[in-house]
C-alpha cells in the first residue's frame, strides 16, 4: 500500500498583499470598490503515489509548486481541492532548526525541536547522544544558541530532524546550506535512511544529488505534474523543455546536440546522454566563496540551431561569464572568458566535465589508467591523474563491450598555468570527471577590466574506439620495458611495476623526490617527454616549472631485473635538504629487510594519516626488500658509491595503503648543494624474483 | 513508535481535537516552559522575577488607591479599611491581569510563531493554549501571593468559600482559551484583529469592578446597571471577591453570564480554530 497517496489535489493560494501591487487580500479598500481578491493557483490536479521505500525526486523551476506539494505532504497546509493520506510519521526538513530559541542552549532547544517533530523526551534520551555526535558540536550544545555559527545552527538542526526515527523524510533543499564536510555527513546518512527502507521525498535544484538518490522523479511546471518517471528521463526532459527560458538553448548538428541550461552544459550523442547530469560547469573562487556558473543569471543570444553566446551575469561578482558553443564537424567547441566590469581578484578558475560512471578508462597526456569503481562510502573526490600541466589531448573510454562513444577532449589557448586532471566524484555525485583549474597561489590573480579568455574546449564523442585503442597501446608500447616477467611502463615520472600480470606497485609506483625549501618536488610533477628510445634503453626527460632543474631517467634491462639510472641537472644552485628514489608497492606486502634489520609493516589503521618510518636503523644502506605471501619479492638495491643512500621502510596513510621501500640521500650536514651542472641522482636496480 | 495516518480532511475534523491535543500535551507544556525560561535566562535573578514583579506592582497599587486616592470598599462591617481595601483592589487585578494577558499573548501569538507553524505539522491549538499558559503561571504565583497578603494584611486565615475560587477559576480559563483561540486565527488573516481586542480590553478594565465595586455603577447609572453584568468579568470579579471577602457561595447572578460566555466562547474557539487550523500557514 502507498505510504502517501496524492489524489487530484489542487492548491490555490489568496494572492497576498505584497511589494508592488496592493492585490486583494480582502482589504477594506478591496470590499468598498467591490473588487474580488486574486487567486494563484499552486497546484492542479495532481495525483501520483509514494510506496514505502522509495525516494521520490521533484525538480522543477522556481515557482512550479515544489515546496507548496512539500508542505501539503508534511500537513502543514492542506490542499483547496482533492485528497492527501499519509501512512506514517513525516519529518520535515522544510527549514532546519524551525523553532530553535536563540536564549535557550542547544540540548534544549534539541528536546524542544524533537518534541515539535512529534518526538516524547524518552525518546529523545535515547538518540540524544547520536543527535551530538552527528551535529559535531561538542559541548557547545550547552551554550544558548545565539552563540552558534549559522553552520552549527543547521547541523544541529539536521541532527534533530534525522534521528527522529520518522517514516517519511521530507528534504527541501537542505543540503546546500553548512560546510562541505557537513554536507558530506548529510548525504552518508541520507544514504543510511534510504538503506533503512525510509521513504524519502527530495527537492532539489541539484540534478546530480536528484539523480543519485532518487529512482524516481516528478517534474513540476507552473503548478502541474509534467512527467513522472526513472529519474535519467526525467532530468532529459527537464533540460530540454524546463527551466528559465532565456538560459537555455538547444543545439543540433549530425548526431551530436548539446542544450545550455543556465549554466550547464549537456551533451548527447545518437539521443544519448554523454555528459552526467551534473553537465560541463565553471566556477571562479573569489574571496573565500565559489561562484558557479550555474549560480548565474544566464542570457543567451547570438542563437542558431549550431551556435549560440551565452552571457552568465553573476550576483556577487563584477564579472559576466562569456561562453561561446558551438557544434561543427562532430565536436563540441566552447570557448569560455570572462568580462570584468571592474578588477577582478581570482584565487582560482576551475572547469568540471563531469561524464556517467559508464566510462571506466582515462587517458591523459602520454599516460592512461582505469577509474576505481565507485562506493557508497565514498565521501571524497579523488584524483585518478596527479594534477599537471595542461595538455592538449585527452580521453575517456567505456568498457569494450560497451557501445558508448569514447569521448576526446582537446584544450586550445591554454593559459600558463592551467593544470588539467581527471577524477573520480563522490558517489552522490556519481561521475568520471575532467576537471581544469588554474590555481593563482597566494598572490591573488587579478583580471584587468575587460575580456579574459580562460579555456576553450573540444569535446569530441568519437565511435570509433579502435583508432584510440591503438594509439594508447602504440603510446604504452614506447614507454614499456619488459624483462622477463616484469613489465616496467614509464608513465610521466613514475614507473608501474607489474610482474607476470599482477600489478605490483600502487599509488605513485617508483618515483623520486626532491625536498627544495621545506617542500616535496615529485617527479610526477615535471613536464616529460621521452626523448630516446633505442632498443631495450628507454631515456626520458622531464623539467619543472617550479624550480630550474631538468632530470633525466633511464630504464635498461640488467639481467632480469630493471636498471635505473636518474640523473639530475640544475641550472642555478640548488640547496636540496634530502632526495629520495621510492617504491610505493600494493598492500600485500607484509615484511621488510635491509642491510641492517628487518621487520614486518603494521596494519592500516584510521590513525595513520601520514607516511611514517618503520627502520631505526639509518646507516648507509645498498638493498631494501619487501615480500609478503605469495606476492613476488621486491628489491631495490643502489649499486653505485658515488650516492651513499640510506635505506628506508615506510608505510603510507591508512588512505593510500602502500608500503614503501626509499632510498634516501640525507646530507650529513645541513644541505647538499647541486651547482649548475648535470650530476648522478640515483643508480641502482629494482630485482623482482618469484617466491 | 505510533504509527500515525492523516489525511488532510481529518485535520479540521472536530472530534479530532481531543485526541490532538492529548497527543501534544508535552509539547504545550514545553512552550510554556521555553516561555518562562527565556523570559528570565539572562536575568540575574533569574526566575525570582516572577514573583518580585507581581508584588511591586501590588505595593505600588495598593500605596496609590488605598491611601493616595483613599478609595474604600464596602466591608463586612461598615466601610472597610485601607489595608481591607488593598487587597480587594488586588483580587479584582490578578483576575483582570490573567483575562487580559491571556487573550492578547494568545491573540498574537500564532503571528509571532510564524516560523513554526509555516514549516511543521502539529496541532496548532497547541500555540495560542501556550501562551496562555505562560499567564496562567503568572497568575498562580499571583494568586498564592494574595492569599499570602490577605492573611498578613487582614492577619486572618480566608474562611472555607476559597475552596470556590478554582471553580470561578475555570469559568475564567474556559471564557480566555474560548476567545484566545477565536482571536489567534481571526488575526491571523485579519491583523484588525489584534488592535480590536487592544481597545476592548481597555475598555473592559473600565467596565469591569477592579478600582470600585458594582454599587457605585448602581449609582451613577441605574438604567445601565442591568447591562452591566453582561461583561463576564464583572461576574467573575464579584464572585471572587464573595467567596473571598464574604466567604460565601457566589451568587448565581454573577455566573449566569461568564457561565455562557464561557460555553459560548469555548465553541466559537475551538470550532472556528478547527475550521481554519489546516490553512493556517497560508495566511501567516
Amino acid at each position: 500500500m502507498a505510504i502517501i497517496e496524492v489524489d487530484k489535489i489542487t492548491k490555490r493560494f489568496r494572492a497576498k498583499r505584497g511589494g508592488r501591487v496592493l492585490i486583494g487580500r480582502g482589504g477594506l479598500g478591496d470590499l468598498i470598490r467591490g473588487k474580488k481578491t486574486e487567486t494563484v493557483t499552486a497546484l492542479e490536479e495532481m495525483s501520483f503515489d509514494v510506496e514505502p521505500g522509495e525516494s521520490l525526486g521533484i525538480i522543477g523551476a522556481n515557482g512550479s509548486g515544489k515546496s507548496t506539494l512539500l508542505k501539503i505532504i508534511a500537513g502543514v497546509t492542506v490542499p483547496t481541492e482533492g485528497d492527501v493520506r499519509v501512512r506514517g510519521r513525516v519529518a520535515s526538513l522544510l527549514e532546519l532548526g524551525a523553532g530553535f530559541h536563540p536564549m535557550l542552549t542547544g540540548r534544549e532547544n534539541v528536546y524542544l525541536n524533537a518534541g515539535i517533530l512529534g518526538m516524547r523526551h524518552k525518546h529523545v534520551d535515547e538518540v540524544f547522544d547520536q543527535i551530538l555526535e552527528f551535529s559535531g558540536i561538542g559541548s557547545f550544545i550547552d551554550y544558548p544558541v545565539d552563540t552558534y555559527s549559522s553552520g552549527m545552527y543547521v547541523r544541529i538542526g539536521f541532527a534533530v530532524a534525522a534521528y527522529t526515527n520518522p517514516d517519511i523524510f521530507l528534504i527541501d533543499e537542505v543540503l546546500s546550506v553548512g560546510d562541505e564536510e557537513f554536507q558530506r555527513r548529510c548525504r552518508t546518512r541520507i544514504g543510511e535512511l534510504m538503506e533503512m527502507g525510509k521513504t524519502i521525498v527530495f527537492v532539489s535544484h541539484d540534478l546530480g544529488i536528484v539523480n543519485t538518490l532518487c529512482k524516481r522523479v516528478i517534474l513540476l511546471s507552473q503548478g502541474k505534474m509534467v512527467l513522472r518517471d526513472s529519474t535519467s528521463k526525467a532530468i532529459d526532459f527537464y533540460l530540454r523543455q524546463i527551466g528559465a527560458e532565456k538560459g537555455l538553448h538547444t543545439m543540433r548538428s549530425g548526431p551530436l546536440e548539446a542544450i545550455m541550461s543556465n549554466g550547464r552544459i549537456s551533451l548527447f550523442y545518437n539521443q544519448e546522454e554523454v555528459t552526467s547530469a551534473s553537465g560541463m560547469q565553471f566556477k571562479v573562487f573569489n574571496l573565500g566563496f565559489w561562484h558557479e556558473s550555474k549560480d548565474a543569471d544566464w542570457e543567451i543570444s547570438d542563437r542558431s540551431d549550431t551556435s549560440c553566446i551565452a552571457r552568465g551575469y553573476m550576483a556577487k561578482l563584477s564579472a559576466t561569464f562569456v561562453w561561446d558553443i558551438s557544434l561543427e564537424n562532430g565536436e563540441m567547441a566552447w570557448k569560455l572568458s570572462i568580462h570584468c566590469d571592474r578588477t577582478l581578484c581570482a584565487d582560482m578558475l576551475e572547469s568540471n566535465l563531469f561524464f556517467p560512471t559508464h566510462y571506466t578508462r582515462w587517458t591523459y597526456d602520454d599516460g592512461n589508467g582505469t577509474f576505481q569503481e565507485l562506493r557508497p562510502e565514498d565521501t571524497d573526490w579523488v584524483a585518478a591523474t596527479a594534477p599537471e600541466l595542461l595538455c592538449e589531448t585527452s580521453a575517456l573510454l567505456p568498457p569494450d563491450d560497451s557501445d558508448r562513444p569514447a569521448i576526446v577532449i582537446s584544450c586550445e589557448g591554454l593559459r600558463a598555468h592551467s593544470r588539467g586532471s581527471w577524477l573520480n566524484s563522490d558517489y552522490m555525485t556519481g561521475s568520471r570527471v575532467f576537471r581544469t583549474e588554474e590555481h593563482t597561489g597566494e598572490e591573488s590573480k587579478s583580471f584587468d577590466p575587460g575580456d579574459h579568455e580562460i579555456i576553450a574546449y573540444r569535446i569530441r564523442p568519437d565511435a570509433s574506439k579502435e583508432a584510440l585503442k591503438k594509439r594508447l597501446s602504440e603510446q604504452s608500447d614506447r614507454q614499456t620495458l619488459t624483462v622477463g616477467k616484469l613489465r616496467c611502463r614509464f608513465d610521466r615520472g613514475r614507473i608501474r611495476l607489474s610482474f607476470n600480470g599482477t600489478q605490483l606497485t600502487d599509488v605513485v609506483h617508483v618515483y623520486a623526490s626532491m625536498l627544495i625549501q621545506n617542500l616535496w618536488h615529485d617527479s610526477v610533477n615535471l613536464r616529460w617527454e621521452s626523448i630516446d628510445h633505442d632498443g631495450d634503453v628507454l631515456r626520458f626527460e622531464g623539467s619543472s616549472r617550479r624550480v630550474p632543474l631538468r632530470m633525466t631517467w633511464e630504464m635498461r634491462p640488467e639481467g632480469d631485473a630493471l636498471g635505473l639510472t636518474i640523473w639530475i641537472e640544475a641550472f642555478e644552485p640548488l640547496d636540496v635538504q634530502e632526495y629520495h628514489t621510492s617504491i610505493v608497492l600494493k598492500e600485500d606486502y607484509t615484511d621488510w629487510k635491509t642491510d641492517h634489520e628487518s621487520g614486518s609493516f603494521p596494519e592500516f589503521t584510521s590513525e595513520m594519516h601520514d607516511w611514517h618510518h618503520l627502520n631505526e636503523n639509518y646507516a648507509v644502506a645498498s638493498f631494501g626488500e619487501a615480500t609478503g605471501g605469495s606476492q613476488p619479492t621486491v628489491r631495490l638495491e643502489s649499486s653505485t658509491d658515488d650516492v651513499a643512500t640510506r635505506m628506508t621502510i615506510l608505510n603510507t596513510g591508512h588512505q593510500q595503503r602502500g608500503r614503501v621501500l626509499q632510498a634516501l640521500c640525507p646530507p650529513d650536514h645541513g644541505v647538499i648543494r647541486f651547482e649548475p651542472g648535470k650530476r648522478l641522482y640515483f643508480k641502482g636496480r629494482i630485482v623482482v624474483t618469484e617466491v | 513508535m505510533s504509527l500515525s495516518f492523516y489525511t488532510n480532511a481529518q485535520q479540521s475534523q472536530l472530534r479530532q481535537v481531543v485526541p490532538d491535543l492529548i497527543r501534544a500535551r508535552q509539547l504545550l507544556g514545553d512552550l510554556v516552559w521555553k516561555d518562562i525560561r527565556v523570559r528570565y535566562r539572562y536575568a540575574l535573578m533569574g526566575f525570582f522575577w516572577a514573583i518580585i514583579e507581581p508584588l511591586i506592582m501590588m505595593a505600588v497599587l495598593t500605596f496609590v488607591f488605598a491611601y493616595v486616592f483613599q478609595l474604600r470598599f464596602p466591608g463586612v462591617a461598615g466601610e472597610a479599611s485601607p489595608r481591607e481595601t488593598a487587597v480587594n483592589i488586588l483580587t479584582g487585578l490578578i483576575a483582570w491581569q490573567f483575562f487580559s494577558t491571556g487573550i492578547i499573548a494568545s491573540t498574537n501569538s500564532l503571528i509571532e510563531s510564524r516560523s513554526l507553524v509555516t514549516k511543521v505539522n502539529f496541532p496548532r491549538e497547541v500555540i495560542p493554549l501556550a501562551a496562555i499558559g505562560v499567564s496562567f503561571v503568572n497568575f498562580v504565583i499571583g494568586a498564592v501571593l494574595l492569599l499570602a497578603i490577605y492573611t498578613l494584611l487582614l492577619w486572618q486565615l480566608p474562611g472555607l468559600a476559597i475552596l470556590w475560587l478554582p471553580a470561578i477559576f475555570a469559568i475564567e480559563l474556559a471564557i480566555v482559551c474560548g476567545l484566545g483561540l477565536l482571536f489567534s486565527c481571526l488575526n491571523a488573516s485579519f491583523r484588525d484583529v489584534g488592535y480590536m481586542v487592544n481597545a476592548a480590553l481597555l475598555f473592559g478594565f473600565y467596565a469591569s469592578p477592579i478600582f470600585y465595586e458594582p454599587g457605585l455603577v448602581e449609582e451613577a447609572f441605574p438604567k445601565l446597571y442591568p447591562l452591566y453584568f453582561l461583561n463576564p468579568m464583572a461576574g467573575l470579579i464579584s464572585a471572587y471577591r464573595e467567596a473571598l471577602f464574604l466567604n460565601q457561595a457566589p451568587s448565581l447572578v454573577h455566573l449566569i453570564s461568564p457561565m455562557v460566555f464561557a460555553v459560548g466562547s469555548s465553541l466559537a474557539g475551538i470550532i472556528v480554530f478547527r475550521k481554519s487550523a489546516a490553512t493556517l500557514s497560508d495566511k501567516l
